[in-house]
C-alpha cells in the first residue's frame, strides 16, 4: 500500500504543477491588478494552441516553439490589459467577471474558427519518450520533467519578486497603488507588463501540456475551476500560497482517485470549504 | 338618344366596376397561385454541438443531414417537395436544446426534428415533444433511458433513435468471452451517467458468459478531464489484465497517449476503448497506431465504422462524404443522413407529415442504411442494426487508422430487449 501510495503522490505531483503553472499567473493578477480574470484559461488554451502550430504544424524546435507561444501570447495580453482590463480596475467585481467571461467565449470560438472544432494531438519531443522505473512501475520522463519545471518556475518568479528591483516595484503596488504612483511607480506601464507576464505563465502551463494532452477549443476552462480552488484554498493574490494549494488539490485529486473512486470529486471542495471555514483569507491569505 | 352620365354616376359607376374588376383578376390570381404555385418545403430541423470542444460530433450531424438533403432534392424531393434544413447549436445544454425545438417548431415552422448530441439534452428534449406534435430522430445521445423509460415506458412516440445507444459499449463482453487468459478487469470510465452505464452493462453480460471473471479497479473521470495520469495509475496498481475505458473524442485520445507514456501497453493484454472507432479519436491516435505502440492491444467499437459493412450503400454513402466534405464519415454523420432517408421513406408510405402517420409508418420497418439494415423497433423506437467490434489497426488503404479484425456480433445479442429491467446508473 505505501509503494501504491508513493507512486500515486508522483503522479499526484506532475499534475499539481499544471495547476500551479495556471493558479501562479492567476493569483498574480489578483494580487496586484485586483482583476478576478477568468480568462485565464483561455490564455492557457491559447499558449497550447500557439506550441501546437509552431512545433506541430511548422515543425520548429520544441523550445523555440515554447518561446515563441509565450510572445504571441503575452503580445495578447498586452492588447487585452491595454484595451480592456485597464478599463475595469476600479469597477466592481461582478462587471470584471462578465468581461472575463465574454473572453472566453470569444477565444473558444475564435480557435475554432481558426483551428476547427476537432481536438489536435501534437507529437512527443523524441527526447521525451520513455520511462523511468520507480517503485517497480514505468514513470515517464516527461512527468519528472514536468515536476522539475513547475519548481523551477516557482523558485524564478520568488527570485524576482523578491531580489529584483522589479519585483520590489510589484510587491509596492499590490501593496498601496496610490503610495506606489506617488514614488515614482508608472503604474499603467507595471501593470501592463503584469498582465503579460501572468498570461506568458498561463501560455507556459499550455504549452508544456501539449505533448501529453491534446489542443481543443474549451481545454483552459477545463482547468480554470480547479485553479480558482487552488487560489482560494491559498490565498487570493498570494504565489507561495498558489504553490502550496496547487500541491494540496494535486495531490488529494490523485490519492482520491486510488482510495475513494466514489467520492472523489468532492475531496478538494471539502478541503476548500474547511480553509474558508477556519481561515477564510486562504492558508497564506493576509 | 344619348344617355346622360352625371358625375355622380361616373364615380360610382367606376368605383362598382373598379372593385368588380379588381375582385375577379385577384380571384384569378389567386386561383392561378394556387393551381400553380409549388408546394413549400418540408422543414427538416436539427440541432448539435456546433461550438466548444465537441464542435466536430455536431458538425458531422449537420455535414450527414445536408449530403442527404443535397441527394433527395436533387431527384425531386419528398412526395414533390423540397426539403429545407436548419441546424442549431445545442450547446451540449438541456435548456437550450428545449429552446431550439421549440424555435424549429413553433416560429420557424419545422416538419420534423433531429439531432442532438448530449443525454442530458435528449432527456430534457423528449418530453416535450408530444407537445409540439413532432417526430424528433436522435443521432448521438446514447442514454438507454431515453427509449426505454420515454418511449417503451411512458409511451412516447414522437422519440426515435437512429443511432446505436449504450448497449454498443457493452459489446466487449461478447468479443472477449472467449479469452479465458482475460480474468481480471478494470474500468477507466465517464463520471456521469455514460460512464457507469456502460461500465454496469459490460459487468452485468460478461458476468453472464465467464462467472471467474473479477472486477479488481475502478476510477472515474469527470467531464473534460485533462490528465488521466492519476486514473490509470489507480488501476494499474491492481494489475488488471484488461482495461475497459469510456472516455469518448478528445478525452479519448488523451486517455490513450497518457497510458502509452505510463507504459501501460507493456502490462495489459487488451484495452477495449468503447468509442475508439470514432473518426476523430482515430486521427488523434494516428501517429502511435503507425508506430505499433499499443502493440495490438487497442480494441474498440463504435456506434458506426466507415469501413462496414461492406456495401453498396455504405460504400456509395463514404465516397459521397469524403466527395462533399473531405473527411470520413463519423458515426453522427451516419446516422443523420439514414435519418434524413427514414423521414423520407415514413412520409412516403403514409402520404402525409402528419406526426402519427408517419410515426406509424416507420414502427417496425427495416430501412437499407450505410451502417447496414436497420430494423426501427417498434416497442421502443430503437433502431437495431449491428456495428462490429474490432482491433485498431493501421491500414495502407486509409490515411487514419480503422478498426481491423472485426468481431461481428448481432445487435439482436447484444442489444437489450423490451420488457426491460432497470440498468443501474449509478458507479
Amino acid at each position: 500500500m505505501i509503494e501504491k501510495l508513493l507512486f500515486q503522490t508522483l503522479i499526484g505531483l506532475s499534475f499539481s504543477m499544471y495547476l500551479w503553472l495556471l493558479a501562479a499567473g492567476l493569483t498574480l493578477v489578483f494580487g496586484v491588478l485586483g482583476v478576478l480574470n477568468f480568462a485565464h484559461g483561455s490564455l492557457f488554451m491559447l499558449g497550447a494552441y500557439a506550441t501546437f502550430t509552431f512545433y506541430g504544424k511548422l515543425g520548429l524546435n520544441f523550445w523555440l516553439s515554447i518561446f515563441l507561444s509565450l510572445l504571441c501570447v503575452g503580445g495578447i495580453g498586452v492588447i487585452l490589459e491595454c484595451l480592456f482590463f485597464r478599463r475595469i480596475y476600479h469597477i466592481d467585481l461582478p462587471y470584471q467577471l462578465i468581461l472575463t467571461f465574454g473572453f472566453i467565449l470569444i477565444f473558444d470560438d475564435l480557435v475554432k474558427m481558426v483551428w476547427g472544432g476537432v481536438a489536435m494531438i501534437p507529437p512527443m519531443p523524441r527526447f521525451f519518450e520513455g520511462n523511468f522505473n520507480i517503485l517497480g512501475r514505468p514513470f515517464p520522463y516527461y512527468n519528472i520533467f514536468i515536476i522539475c519545471a513547475g519548481i523551477g518556475v516557482a523558485l524564478l518568479l520568488w527570485m524576482i519578486l523578491e531580489k529584483t528591483w522589479w519585483g520590489r516595484m510589484i510587491r509596492a503596488s499590490a501593496s498601496d497603488r496610490e503610495m506606489a504612483s506617488a514614488i515614482g511607480i508608472n503604474i499603467p506601464i507595471l501593470f501592463t507588463n503584469v498582465f503579460v507576464f501572468a498570461a506568458m505563465l498561463a501560455a507556459l502551463g499550455g504549452a508544456l501540456g501539449t505533448p501529453v494532452r491534446v489542443v481543443a477549443p474549451g481545454i483552459g476552462t477545463a482547468m480554470i475551476i480547479q485553479a480558482f480552488v487552488i487560489t482560494v484554498i491559498g490565498g487570493l493574490g498570494n504565489l507561495k500560497g498558489a504553490f502550496v494549494g496547487a500541491i494540496i488539490v494535486g495531490i488529494l485529486t490523485s490519492y482520491g482517485i486510488l482510495l475513494f473512486p466514489i467520492f472523489e470529486l468532492f475531496i478538494i471542495f471539502v478541503v476548500m470549504a474547511i480553509v474558508l471555514m477556519v481561515k477564510p483569507q486562504g492558508l497564506f491569505g493576509k | 338618344m344619348v344617355k346622360k352620365i352625371t358625375r355622380r354616376k361616373f364615380l360610382k359607376d367606376t368605383i362598382v366596376g373598379g372593385i368588380a374588376l379588381g375582385t375577379s383578376l385577384g380571384g384569378y390570381r389567386i386561383t392561378y397561385g394556387q393551381a400553380k404555385k409549388p408546394p413549400g418545403p418540408i422543414k427538416i430541423g436539427g440541432q448539435g454541438a456546433i461550438s466548444g470542444a465537441h464542435a466536430d460530433y455536431g458538425w458531422q450531424m449537420m455535414a450527414g443531414a445536408t449530403l442527404a438533403i443535397e441527394e433527395i432534392n436533387a431527384k425531386g424531393g419528398i412526395l414533390k417537395r423540397k426539403l429545407e434544413l436548419k441546424f442549431m447549436d445545442e450547446e451540449l445544454k438541456p435548456a437550450t436544446a428545449v429552446k431550439n425545438v421549440r424555435y424549429l417548431v413553433t416560429d420557424w415552422g419545422a416538419d420534423f426534428l433531429f439531432g442532438i448530441d448530449s443525454s442530458g439534452s435528449a432527456m430534457a428534449v423528449g418530453p416535450v415533444l408530444p407537445e409540439l406534435d413532432r417526430l424528433c430522430f436522435f443521432c448521438h445521445a446514447a442514454t438507454h433511458r431515453l427509449t426505454e423509460e420515454l418511449v417503451a415506458g411512458k409511451g412516447i412516440k414522437q422519440i426515435f433513435r437512429m443511432v446505436a445507444p449504450v448497449y454498443q459499449d457493452a459489446l466487449a463482453a461478447w468479443v472477449f468471452k472467449d479469452a479465458p487468459e482475460i480474468k481480471r478487469w478494470a474500468g477507466i470510465n465517464c463520471d456521469y451517467e455514460y460512464g457507469y452505464v456502460a461500465w454496469n452493462l459490460f459487468k452485468e453480460n460478461i458476468r453472464k458468459f465467464r462467472p471467474d471473471v473479477e472486477f479488481v479497479a475502478a476510477a472515474w473521470a469527470p467531464f473534460w478531464t485533462m490528465d488521466f495520469s492519476s486514473h490509470i495509475a489507480a488501476v494499474m496498481a491492481e494489475k488488471p489484465d484488461a482495461i475497459f475505458a469510456t472516455p469518448w473524442a478528445g478525452e479519448g485520445v488523451m486517455l490513450l497517449r497518457q497510458a502509452l507514456m505510463l507504459g501501460v501497453f507493456d502490462k495489459i493484454q487488451i484495452w477495449w476503448q468503447c468509442m475508439g472507432g470514432s473518426v476523430d479519436l482515430l486521427e488523434g491516435i494516428s501517429r502511435e497506431v503507425a508506430a505499433d505502440k499499443f502493440k495490438g492491444k487497442l480494441w474498440a467499437t463504435a456506434r458506426y465504422i466507415h469501413n462496414y459493412p461492406a456495401t453498396p450503400e455504405n460504400k456509395t454513402f463514404v465516397e459521397a462524404f469524403r466527395k462533399r466534405w473531405g473527411k470520413f464519415p463519423n458515426y453522427s454523420a451516419e446516422a443523420s443522413y439514414s435519418t434524413i432517408y427514414a423521414i423520407k421513406i415514413g412520409v412516403e408510405r403514409a402520404k402525409s407529415l402528419e406526426t402519427s402517420k408517419v410515426a406509424e409508418a416507420l414502427e417496425g420497418i427495416e430501412l437499407k442504411t450505410p451502417a447496414g439494415p436497420r430494423l426501427i423497433r417498434k416497442e421502443d423506437h430503437q433502431a437495431i442494426y449491428t456495428v462490429p467490434g474490432g482491433k485498431v489497426v493501421h491500414s495502407p488503404d486509409y490515411p487514419i487508422p480503422i478498426l481491423g479484425d472485426l468481431k461481428i456480433v448481432p445487435a439482436k445479442e447484444y442489444f437489450r430487449h423490451p420488457p426491460f429491467t432497470p440498468v443501474a446508473a449509478t458507479k
